[in-house]
C-alpha cells in the first residue's frame, strides 16, 4: 500500500461568520506516520480532518496530499478511507455489501471485488460475518467492519474520527493494539483525532495538541508529555503541578515529586488524599499555601501514607518544564 | 398486595377504550353495514321483503350501462397519477427541509407546506378553478399576449382534477417524508461519498433506499386519499370525470340505491387493497435485493 504525505497551510474554517472552528492551522503530516488531532471538545479536531476530508472547505489555505495541491478535489476523488465516530455503516446492507462499496464504485470486476472482500475482512478478523447486518454486530466488530470498508480500497491515506470512542475500556484497548498494529503492517498515513491523551501517548509517532482552533505543540508523545511548550498542554496531558510562583512558569510532573523525610524535604506539607491508583499512590499534599500533586510508584516496599500525615516534598530543579506564557 | 393490585385492569385498558368506542362506531360499524347493505335487495329492516343477493355485483360486472369499469379504471388512474406527482414533488421538498441546517428556515418552510391544509379542500379547489378555468388566469394570460387563441382545456378534466389533488395531498407526502429522511444519518451519505460515490449516486445507494419506508407510507397515504376524493374530482372534472366515488354519492343522493352503492364501495376498497398489497411487495423487494452488483 503506498501512503502519502499531508500538509495543511494555514487552513482556516470559520462557521456562521463568526465561530472560528480551525484557526491558521499549518500542520505537516510524514508518510506512514501514525498522527494524532488531539484536544478538548469543540477545539476544532473533526472540522480539520472533514477538510482533509474534503466534507469541509476551507475558508482560506491549502490543503495537500502526496505533494498535489487537493483543495479542490472533491471528496469522491480523494481516494482516502475515513473511520467515522459512529462508524456510519449502511444498515441496510450486509457486511460484505458494506465492505465490497467502495470497489463498486470503482468498477472492480465482480470476481476480484469478492477476493478483496474476503481479504479485508480476514485481515480484521471477521471471516464468517458476511451475510450479517451492522445492527447484528457488537461495537467492536462493527468498528472492524469501518476498518475493513475503509482500508479495502487501498486509500493513501486513513482518517479516523474518534474510532474508538463508543467502546468500553477493554476492548478500547485491544483495538488500539490492532489498529496500531494494522497501520504498521499497512504503512498507511493514519490521521487520528481523539479527545483522550492517554490514547494518543499509546498509539501515535507524533501528536498535534489543539486548543480553541489552534495547534499548540506538535510532537512525540514522549516530548509532548515531558517537555509541554504551552501551560494548555502541560495542563491537558496527564496530572501535572504548575509552578506560577517565580520569575518564569514551569511544570512539575507528580513522579518527579518524591515524598522524603520532613528533615530532606523541599517544602513540608501535609496529606489530603491519597488516591490508591494500583501501581501507584497519587498524593495532594497542601504545602505552601497550595496544593501538589505527587505521584509514588509501588516498585519495592510501600511505604504508604494517610490523610493528615506529614511529608517532606522534594525535586529536582531539571525536572521543572520551563512554558511559555 | 402486589397480588391484589394485578387482578385489577391495567389503567392503560381504560385509556384506550374511549378510542376503541370510536373506532367501532365510525369505522367497523359503517363498514360492516356497508358491506351488509351490498348483499341485500333493498334496505332489510325498511322493507320485510327485502332478499340476500349478489346482484349488485352482478350489475357491475356486466357493466350493461358501460360506465361501472369506465369509472373505477378512471378512479385508479387519478390516483397513481396523483400518487406519483406528489412523490415526485414532494420527495425533493421533503429532503431538502429534512436536511436544511437553519432551524428558522425549517420552520418557514415547514408553516409553508402545513397552512394550506388549514384552509379547507372546497376552497382550496375553487382556488384551482379561478386559475384554470377557461376565463380564469392562465387562459386569459396567455390569450391578451398572444400566445393562443382558444383557451387551453385546462380544467373539466383528468388533468385539472389532479393538479389540484396533487396540491392538496402532497402536505401529506412531505410531512410523511421529512419524518423519515430526518431520521437518516447524514453520515451515511457521506460515507458512501468518502468511498467514491459522487453526490447522486451516494443519494441513489443510501438514502433512497433508507427513505422506503416513508416513500411506502407517503404514497399509501396519498393515494388513499385521493381514489376516495369526492368534491375535487366533482368540481375539477365536471361532467367529463366520473370517479368511483362520485358514483356512489350518485347512487345514495338520486338513485337511492345504497345495496349498489355499498357494493361499489367494497370493489373499490378491494381493488386498491390489491394495488397496494402488489406496491408493498415490488418496495420490500427493490429495497431487499440490492446486492453487491
Ligand atoms: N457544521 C457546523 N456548523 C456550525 N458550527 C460548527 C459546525 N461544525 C463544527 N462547528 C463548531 O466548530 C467548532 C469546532 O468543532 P469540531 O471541529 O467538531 O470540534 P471537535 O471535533 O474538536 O470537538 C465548535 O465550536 C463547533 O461548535
Ligand atoms: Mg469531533
Amino acid at each position: 500500500m503506498t501512503s502519502a504525505t499531508i500538509k495543511l497551510d494555514c487552513v482556516t474554517k470559520t462557521f456562521d461568520g463568526k465561530v472560528v472552528a480551525v484557526d491558521a492551522v499549518t500542520l505537516d503530516i510524514r508518510a506512514g506516520e501514525f498522527f494524532s488531532l488531539l484536544g478538548p471538545s469543540g477545539c476544532g479536531k473533526t472540522t480539520s480532518l472533514r477538510m482533509i476530508a474534503g466534507f469541509e472547505m476551507p475558508d482560506s489555505g491549502r490543503v495537500h496530499v502526496g505533494g498535489q495541491d487537493i483543495t479542490d478535489v472533491p471528496v469522491h476523488r480523494r481516494d482516502m478511507g475515513m473511520v467515522f465516530q459512529s462508524y456510519a455503516l449502511f444498515p441496510h446492507r450486509t457486511v460484505a455489501e458494506n465492505v465490497a462499496f467502495g470497489l463498486r464504485m470503482r468498477d472492480v470486476p465482480r470476481p476480484e471485488i469478492a477476493k478483496r472482500v474476503a481479504a479485508a475482512l480476514a485481515q480484521v478478523a471477521l471471516t464468517g460475518l458476511e451475510e450479517r447486518r451492522p445492527g447484528q454486530l457488537s461495537g467492536g466488530q462493527q468498528q472492524r467492519v469501518a476498518l475493513a470498508r475503509a482500508l479495502v480500497i487501498e486509500p493513501r491515506v486513513l482518517l479516523c474520527d474518534e474510532p474508538l470512542g463508543a467502546l468500553d475500556r477493554k476492548l478500547r484497548q485491544q483495538m488500539q493494539f490492532e489498529l496500531k498494529e494494522l497501520q504498521q503492517r499497512l504503512g498507511v498515513t493514519l490521521v487520528f483525532v481523539t479527545h483522550d491523551q492517554e490514547e494518543a501517548l499509546a498509539m501515535s509517532d507524533r501528536i498535534a495538541v489543539m486548543n480553541k482552533g489552534r495547534v499548540e505543540q506538535v510532537g512525540a508523545p514522549t516530548e509532548i508529555y515531558e517537555r509541554p511548550r504551552t501551560r494548555f498542554v502541560a495542563d491537558f496531558i496527564g496530572e501535572i503541578n504548575l509552578l506560577d510562583d517565580g520569575p518564569c512558569p514551569g511544570a512539575l510532573r507528580p513522579e518527579k515529586i518524591r515524598l522524603v523525610p520532613v528533615a530532606d524535604a523541599r517544602l513540608e506539607g501535609t496529606v489530603e488524599t491519597a488516591n490508591f491508583l494500583g501501581g501507584a499512590t497519587l498524593y495532594r499534599v497542601a504545602a505552601g499555601g497550595r496544593t501538589y500533586l505527587a505521584r509514588e510508584t509501588h516498585s519495592g516496599e510501600r511505604s504508604p501514607r494517610a490523610a493528615g500525615d506529614a511529608v517532606g516534598l522534594a525535586w529536582n530543579d531539571t525536572d521543572v518544564v520551563p512554558l511559555e506564557s | 398486595m402486589p397480588a391484589v393490585v394485578s387482578r385489577r385492569p391495567s389503567p392503560i385498558a381504560w385509556l384506550i377504550a374511549p378510542a376503541l368506542l370510536l373506532f367501532i362506531l365510525f369505522f367497523v360499524l359503517p363498514f360492516a353495514v356497508m358491506v351488509a347493505m351490498s348483499f341485500f335487495s333493498s334496505n332489510p329492516i325498511g322493507n320485510p321483503h327485502a332478499v340476500v343477493t349478489t346482484r349488485h355485483y352482478q350489475r357491475f360486472i356486466e357493466d350493461n350501462a358501460g360506465i361501472f369499469h369506465d369509472a373505477l379504471w378512471e378512479t385508479l388512474r387519478i390516483g397513481l397519477v396523483t400518487t406519483v406527482a406528489s412523490l415526485l414533488i414532494g420527495y425533493p421538498l421533503a429532503h431538502w427541509m429534512a436536511r436544511m441546517q437553519s432551524r428558522l428556515g425549517h420552520a418557514l418552510a415547514l408553516m409553508a407546506v402545513i397552512t394550506p391544509l388549514l384552509t379547507g379542500i372546497v376552497v382550496r379547489t375553487f382556488a384551482w378553478m379561478t386559475i384554470l378555468q377557461d376565463k380564469g388566469v392562465i387562459n386569459t394570460t396567455l390569450i391578451s399576449w398572444g400566445l393562443i387563441h382558444k383557451p387551453l382545456p385546462l380544467m373539466y378534466n383528468e388533468f385539472g382534477t389532479v393538479v389540484a389533488l396533487v396540491h392538496i395531498y402532497v402536505p401529506f407526502m412531505v410531512l410523511t417524508l421529512i419524518g423519515v429522511i430526518g431520521r437518516i444519518d447524514e453520515r451515511f451519505e457521506q460515507a458512501a461519498r468518502s468511498l467514491g460515490a459522487g453526490r447522486l449516486r451516494a443519494f441513489a445507494e443510501v438514502t433512497l433506499p433508507l427513505s422506503l419506508p416513508g416513500i411506502l407510507a407517503g404514497s399509501l397515504l396519498v393515494f388513499a386519499l385521493s381514489i376516495s376524493a369526492y368534491v375535487t374530482p366533482s368540481l375539477m372534472g365536471g361532467t367529463n370525470v366520473l370517479t368511483l366515488p362520485m358514483l356512489i354519492a350518485q347512487q345514495v343522493g338520486t338513485s337511492f340505491n345504497p345495496g349498489f352503492a355499498g357494493a361499489l364501495g367494497v370493489i373499490l376498497l378491494a381493488v386498491s387493497l390489491v394495488i397496494v398489497v402488489a406496491y408493498n411487495r415490488i418496495l420490500t423487494r427493490l429495497s431487499g435485493e440490492q446486492g453487491l452488483a
